[in-house]
């Protein structure tokens, strides 16, 4: 999946997910993480961090710990791009929300 | 249920999940699913990731599929292989649609067969098929209207009161008092001293103090046509001034509504009649009364 800048449906679970990296945008957040903040269900939760992370507004990396040492495999942690931070308050600040510029 | 079989069966969708994927994003999705799986705490919480990181496959599949067919189909006319080879993705479903097809088919027959097995399709049968309800309506009373209805005097009239009427009963007051002679006994013409003839006091019995209202059965018609008149009543009463015999018309008012009318009120006085008396004993008789229908304005 390249990273490019296009367009994203925005839908309530979107704008959701978007909420919860926008709490704090330099967090680096998994999708456990994530789905407790938004509530939403798994099914629903990796799909929109893929499509996200494909169009660019998310990068996501390993977490830097040994599975072996601690005993559970890695989390993928997702991080808001300067672009994806842009675009989520646009699209906040649309709907008259005030969020970060 | 046994808490380790749910983890383990868990972890065996994720597995799957995670494999049916994409081959590209296969091995992250099971890592980082497996990784988030583990934070879940409690069995149907993780039960619940697992069925839907199955559900989010599909539609990673789903959204992963369309970009290469777009880029296959703008690749240019000579590029059909290519476009089907987009298309041509491993199955994501844990059956195929062949199978699936299939499965039904085979659990269709054996639910048929199960059925005329059992006799369940008669207590189905019987079940759907509701009783027959057959119900006869009498048909509505036609209402004979009067012929000839002249048109209203005025049209503009909204209200029609009723004037209340004057004098409504004239008890035939011929008969309230009778002397009624004792027959002659064997006695009479042998020389000896006739007894003192008996006198009976005979008063002729009328409509009570509670009889009902003439106005109450003034036919409507009538009142319209502005028809009034006097009509005779014929009723027999017993000693409590109830009617032993049905009410009827002595003489005519000349209005078959208005005689109608008198013969409703007349039935309706029953046990509202003044008996007549015999030496102020009550007794049954018989004996006409006048209605007097009048219309004022």
């Amino acid at each position: 999946m390249g990273k490019q800048d296009r367009a994203v449906r925005m839908s309530l679970q979107t704008l959701r997910t978007l909420e919860s990296f926008l709490e704090n945008p330099t967090d680096e957040l998994s999708g456990a993480d994530v789905q407790k903040r938004s509530g939403l269900a798994s099914g629903t939760l990796y799909p929109i961090l893929l499509r996200l992370e494909s169009a660019g507004w998310f990068v996501s990396r390993w977490e830097a710990v040994d599975p072996a040492s601690v005993g559970r495999p890695r989390r993928r942690l997702y991080r808001l791009t300067p672009t994806g931070l842009a675009r989520a308050s646009e699209v906040f600040a649309s709907f008259g929300r005030g969020v970060l510029t | 249920m046994n808490n380790k079989w749910v983890d383990g069966f868990s972890r065996s969708l994720i597995q799957h999940a995670a494999r049916t994927a994409p081959a590209s994003l296969s091995e992250r999705l099971e890592e980082e699913w497996s990784a988030d799986f583990a934070e879940r705490s409690g069995q149907l919480a993780r039960l619940r990731f697992a069925v839907g990181c199955c559900w989010a496959t599909r539609v990673i599949a789903h959204e992963y599929l369309e970009p290469k067919v777009v880029a296959a189909t703008a690749a240019g006319p000579t590029t059909g292989s290519k476009v089907m080879s987009a298309f041509a993705q491993p199955d994501y479903s844990f059956l195929s649609r062949r199978t699936t097809a299939f499965v039904l088919i085979i659990g269709l027959h054996a639910v048929i067969i199960y059925g005329f097995a059992t006799g369940l399709g008669h207590k189905v049968k019987d079940l759907i098929s509701l009783p027959i309800d057959a119900r006869v309506w009498d048909a509505p009373k036609r209402v004979d209207l009067p012929p000839e209805l002249p048109p209203p005097p005025k049209l503009t009239r909204t209200i029609i009161e009723v004037p209340p009427t004057e004098t409504k009963f004239e008890v035939d007051k011929s008969g309230l008092q009778e002397v009624v002679m004792a027959p002659p006994t064997e006695s009479q013409g042998s020389g000896t001293a006739e007894p003192p003839p008996h006198l009976v006091n005979r008063v002729s019995g009328g409509p009570g103090k509670s009889f009902p209202n003439t106005d109450d059965y003034y036919p409507a018609p009538e009142i319209r046509m502005e028809h009034q008149g006097l009509v005779t009543v014929r009723v027999c009463t017993d000693d409590k001034g109830r009617l032993t015999a049905a009410p009827t018309l002595a003489e005519t008012s000349g209005y078959p509504g208005l005689d109608q009318g008198a013969l409703k009120l007349a039935q309706a006085g029953s046990g509202r009649y003044r008996a007549a008396t015999e030496d102020g004993r009550p007794v049954s008789s018989c004996y006409p009364f006048r209605v007097r229908f009048q219309y004022k304005n």
